[in-house]
């Protein structure tokens, strides 16, 4: 028996919902900003941005992405 | 800057040309900056000044946050990335577009910081993009 209407349209509006969602979410997650040291030994570390030293390191990258401007098209 | 590496001669020639082969190694580079272990900009994109108090205030910075001096790092905004990179007395920054491809960067800032420091042009055995047949 063929579904009935309004479930096929149902069924898409909350598969598009699903895919915003999902997009929405990956997003947030690709644009946190992080900062991540890494040492000699080949260890690595996260500095939170909500810390004092992750903090100070956005200030000085923010910098840096300032005196370097925008890239010419 | 780190305190217990050897200092190599680079000339700003070199670092310059070092500089323009990274530049066209990376379509996401925005400006990068080649510094000696005394802070002093052997070559930069633009602005040396600038370059040289906020590279070196990053890489005080980093070298505070952690244990000790940091080899390389990577710091991602909303406005870009920031990529330094380390090898022997010689500092690499770069700053670049968000979502740039960071392995591939480091690899190619390695590689032209390690030429260089050896008394390369920062090419290595690759002749360069012009100098393919």
């Amino acid at each position: 028996m063929p579904p009935k209407p309004h479930r096929v349209l149902l069924d898409r509006v909350s598969g598009y919902a699903d895919e915003a969602a999902a997009y929405v979410r990956r997003r947030r997650v690709a644009r946190r900003p992080f900062a991540r040291l890494y040492y000699p030994e080949g260890r690595a570390t996260d500095q939170a941005a909500d810390t004092s030293a992750g903090a100070e390191l956005f200030v000085a990258a923010g910098r840096l992405i300032e005196v370097a401007g925008k890239r010419p098209r | 800057m780190a305190d217990d590496l050897t200092n190599v001669a680079v000339t700003d020639e070199a670092a310059r040309g070092a500089l323009a082969y990274l530049t066209e190694l990376s379509p996401d580079l925005r400006g990068a900056a080649i510094l000696d272990s005394g802070g002093v900009v052997l070559a930069a994109s633009d602005s040396p000044e600038r370059w040289r108090e906020d590279a070196v205030a990053l890489l005080a910075v980093a070298d505070r946050a952690g244990e000790g001096p940091v080899e390389q790092l990577h710091v991602g905004t909303e406005q870009g990335e920031v990529f330094a990179v380390r090898e022997e007395s010689l500092a690499l920054v770069a700053v670049t577009d968000r979502f740039a491809l960071a392995s591939l960067l480091f690899f190619d800032m390695r590689s032209v910081l390690r030429d260089l420091a050896g008394g390369g042009d920062g090419r290595g055995l690759d002749g360069g993009p012009g100098d393919a047949p």
